[in-house]
């Protein structure tokens, strides 16, 4: 059972990926680019993921997976134009399969009708084209029955399937339709690289088998004499005739989609290509002998091609001996491959039409089968060829990241060991220090790279959710993303989905008015949603951006001072007022939401972000719209600080946050009514926090001289900090306070210096937000 | 720093103890004994100062690295309202577990490994609150009186506004 979990844990992993490029690929697909390409990734994703969900025996998926293929199917084929109307069908099939996946998953049970709506409409679409074409029956028969015509072979690991519909094992005949006779003459020839991709013919053939009443034969006549016989060449292919009513060419090709490429695949319609076994015959003349006499096994297996195999069953267990493991074979002789192409049958076809003799097929398969290890890549065209990708345990990641990070802290302790008198004695030692902070450096952003992941992953979430709530507020809502290759850490764009869903939704709920408000200000309909990633610095900025009615901060204020968060004779500023929304308890104050002010589950975005050593900013423009923005780190694990001294103990500021540091004098700061005090830099009056007063130390009070750290906070906001002394700077790895004890005000997390001592690091967002509130209090 | 581990010599005669007794590790705050469930200590280290945190009660000494990860230390006198206590090298923070956390508790000395039996732990009795909150029960060992820590109580409330 653990195995068949591990592969339905992988087969999720892989859903969620094609999900994602499928919401990828519509997105450029509703831009009105409409190429082959896209329609070809959309159905590949859709087919795989119909074909994992078949093996684990998922009937709802396959089910409502299948009809959609189908609609793709004829889009492709050019039957059912793509226009808008079909695309935004297919971008609610996506989010139905979305579902059916997220069921699937979960293991609870969507109701039984679900998607039947848009399962109706692909008939429709399917049947209104199809009407008049020659396989009209055959078309109607695949979009009213997909069930039966299609039935995937499940998994059986053990025998310890649990659900879903029984396997099917061993239905080679089965003819469950009546209507216009259709015998189908299949000609399949593997390639090498079929094999070495652990494709089973015998799975084909049941998949085929499904179809109608099925026979097959084997065809040996390929086979060389075993003086040129190549142990991993493959020698084998089959003729099948297939007999059902009604049947497609769509549905036969739709068995050897895996294995496209790996093989050369004829279909023909009974009557249309000579018989099929006599060329089988021929071409078995030449060669045939020569193996009989030589191999007993081989001849056998030729015994077969002799008399027709009508069970079929019996010349695929043969198969498995005859045919080697996928070999760790030869590689290279790419050149060969392409000089002498494996025959294949429609070459084949049309040298015996005219009644010319076969070519001798011996040499060019001889040669060709070294060949196929180094084909395969060329064969694979189409595949994923540029990425190459492992998957890893992220806890092994987070392993390697942890140790990096400790090796950075003990090298930059090392380096601040060396004072100048060691610097100037031991110089080789130096060089050798500083090679090693440069590889520990290189090391440490390797390691970061592996982590990183660009937003997309969560940004490909958001056209769906827009979309739904669109529909629910009876809004136009477009979204637009930008930079969402931007690269962040895992753990941060982890922690980011959920922020993010609420903020677009507070924008889409509260910010975009209704079209005819919207209209009416002399705005387009249709309201525009952004969103944003880029990288500032040692950043990640994030923004949500609306063209709506920005934040109604009267109600705002009301609320707020209803609530007794901002005291009734204190009069914030706007900025002030548009921050509100973050506050605890505004989340809950469904009032604000009704009306139209906003802070649906805003605490949350602030808590989360902050959790991640992120912070938010609000700005809104009354009529114009909001802009909300996520300051995130990009990584988690190293912070460079510089290290100060306040009273006796070391504080760390994030050097991201840090502008300059400056000396000056007590008297410098100049009262204001709040009893705060401010600073003057270069013309611009900075609000000064005395962080040992902040933080109760006792620091000595100096007349003359006081360090400075100069700050920057979210909105370009300013803050001056002074601190006892400024040390220096360094890189340290975040250690949670959390983890063995709570929160504290005014501190983002500790860290562990050189010399084992810990450190506390400075959240300086949170002590100009509480600073604030101290004062409007 | 001399880290001295008690689990493995003690898991040996918890074996062989009635399931009725309770081990107990036994420290003193000045005259007065005080104990915790021996399973919950996770080691005993000799104090070597801290790292004071801002914005929190008085009996928050602070936090330490325990080989990597930051654990907060509480002043148990403190706690108990008598004051801060003056930390000598002498004096002893014991590591315990609380839930899925890891605390530290300044003592004065750690004294003893008491083998007491449940019957004989007896009721706080009621009149202050702080000691019917800080403590799970008394018994008696030697004609001492030795308080049983609840733990829980003791960390709670450790931020300034409670």
């Amino acid at each position: 059972m653990s195995d068949l979990d591990d592969f339905k844990a992988t087969y999720f992993d892989e859903c969620s990926e094609l999900l994602t490029e499928l919401e990828e690929q519509f997105a450029v697909i509703e831009e009105g680019e409409r190429g082959a390409d896209r329609l070809n990734a959309v159905f590949r994703a859709i087919h795989s993921i119909k074909g994992g969900a078949g093996a684990f025996g998922f009937s709802a998926l396959v089910g409502f997976a299948h009809a959609y293929e189908t609609l793709l199917d004829y889009v492709r084929d050019g039957r059912v134009e793509l226009t808008d109307d079909v695309v935004v069908l297919c971008i609610r099939a996506n989010d139905i399969v979305a579902d059916h996946v997220n069921a699937a998953q979960s293991g609870e049970a969507l109701p039984v009708d679900y998607g039947a709506e848009e399962k109706a409409r692909f008939d429709a679409l399917a049947r209104g084209e199809t009407g008049g074409d020659d396989d009209a029956d055959a078309d109607g028969e695949m979009m009213d029955d997909f069930d039966i015509d299609f039935t995937p072979v499940m998994v059986n690991l053990g025998g310890s399937m649990a659900e879903g519909e029984a396997p099917v094992e061993d239905v080679f005949e089965s003819a469950p339709m009546a209507a216009a006779e259709g015998q189908w003459e299949i000609r399949f020839t593997p390639h090498r690289a079929l094999y070495a991709r652990a494709n089973d013919p015998l799975l084909l053939f049941r998949e085929l088998a499904a179809l109608g009443t099925m026979s097959v034969r084997a065809v040996l006549g390929d086979v060389p004499p075993l003086s040129d016989f190549e142990p991993f060449a493959v020698y084998c292919s089959w003729e099948i005739t297939l007999v059902s009513p009604g049947l497609s060419e769509v549905s036969i090709r739709e068995v050897f989609e895996f294995v496209d490429g790996d093989c050369d695949i004829i279909i023909a319609q009974a009557g249309m290509v000579p018989s099929l076994a006599d060329i089988g015959f021929d071409i078995s003349e030449a060669p045939a002998p020569a193996v009989a006499d030589a191999e007993p096994d081989l001849s056998s297996l030729l015994a077969l091609t002799e008399e027709e195999v009508a069970n079929p069953q019996e010349p695929v267990a043969p198969l498995a001996d005859f045919i080697p493991e996928p070999p760790a074979g030869p590689v290279g002789a790419q050149d060969s491959f392409e000089e002498a192409p494996v025959l294949s049958f429609a070459a084949l076809a049309e040298e015996i039409m005219p009644a010319a003799p076969p070519p001798a097929p011996k040499p060019p398969v001889a040669k060709a089968a070294p060949a196929a290890g180094g084909g395969e890549s060329e064969e694979g065209g189409g595949r994923s060829v540029g990425v190459q990708s492992i998957r890893v345990d992220l806890d092994k990641v987070d392993r390697v990241v942890n140790m990096v990070g400790e090796l950075v802290i003990t090298q930059s302790m090392l380096t601040q060991q060396m004072d100048e008198t060691l610097r100037a004695r031991y110089t080789e030692l130096v060089r050798g220090l500083e090679v090693l902070a440069q590889t520990t450096r290189g090391l440490q952003d390797s390691v970061m790279a592996i982590r990183a992941q660009p937003v997309k992953s969560v940004f490909s979430r958001m056209p769906r959710l827009v979309r739904e709530l669109a529909t629910k507020t009876s809004k136009k809502i477009k979204l637009e993303t930008i930079g969402e290759n931007t690269e962040i850490d895992k753990t941060v764009i982890e922690q980011l989905s959920d922020p993010l869903t609420h903020m677009i939704r507070n924008s889409a709920d509260h910010g975009i008015e209704i079209p005819e408000k919207r209209l009416a200000s002399g705005k387009s309909e249709t309201g525009t949603i952004r969103l944003s990633a880029e990288q500032a610095g040692g950043n990640i900025l994030i923004i949500v951006e609306d063209d709506g009615g920005g934040i109604n901060r009267e109600r705002v204020l009301q609320v707020a001072r209803d609530k007794g968060v901002v005291a009734p004779d204190v009069n914030p500023t706007d900025e002030q007022i548009d921050q509100l929304i973050f506050a605890p308890g505004f989340s809950t104050a469904s009032e604000v939401s009704d009306i139209s002010g906003r802070g649906v589950g805003m605490d949350v975005v602030l808590s989360n972000i902050k959790k991640i050593g992120g912070s938010v900013h609000v700005r809104s423009w009354t009529g114009k719209g909001t802009r909300m923005t996520l300051r995130l780190p990009l990584t988690l694990a190293v912070l460079d600080v510089m290290l100060v001294k306040v009273g006796d103990s070391p504080y760390v500021v994030p050097l991201s946050s840090i502008v300059e540091t400056m000396q000056c004098s007590r008297a410098s700061f100049e009262r204001v009514p709040s009893g705060g005090r401010v600073l003057q830099v270069r013309g611009e009056y900075v609000q000064v926090i005395d962080l040992g007063q902040r933080f109760g130390l006792a620091t000595q009070v100096q007349e003359t001289d006081q360090f400075v750290v100069l700050c920057e906070t979210e909105g370009s906001q300013k803050v001056a900090l002074v601190v006892d002394d400024i040390i220096g700077q360094q890189q340290v790895v975040i250690k949670s306070l959390e983890e063995n004890f709570e929160r504290v005000e005014g501190i983002a997390g500790g860290t562990i210096l050189g010399d084992g001592n810990v450190a506390l690091i400075v959240d300086v967002q949170g002590l100009r937000t509480t600073h604030l509130h101290q004062n409007a209090a | 720093m001399e880290a001295l581990s008690l689990r493995d010599d003690v898991s040996d005669k918890s074996a062989l103890a009635a399931q009725n007794t309770l081990q107990l590790i036994a420290f003193s705050i000045g005259e007065q004994t005080y104990g915790v469930e021996i399973t919950t200590v996770r080691e005993i280290r000799a104090w070597n100062g801290a790292t004071p945190l801002p914005n929190t009660r008085e009996f928050v000494r602070g936090v330490i690295n325990l080989r990597g990860t930051i654990v907060p230390i509480f002043d148990l006198r403190a706690r108990f309202g008598d004051g801060q206590t003056s930390p000598t090298k002498n004096h002893v923070v014991v590591v315990m577990s609380v839930g899925d956390k890891w605390v530290g508790i300044l003592v004065d000395a750690v004294s003893d490994i008491l083998t007491v039996n449940r019957d004989d732990i007896h009721n706080v009795p009621e009149g202050n609150s702080i000691d019917t909150e800080l403590l799970n029960g008394i018994v008696t060992h030697d004609s001492r009186m030795v308080g049983l820590i609840d733990l829980h109580a003791v960390v709670s409330g450790a931020k300034m506004d409670g």
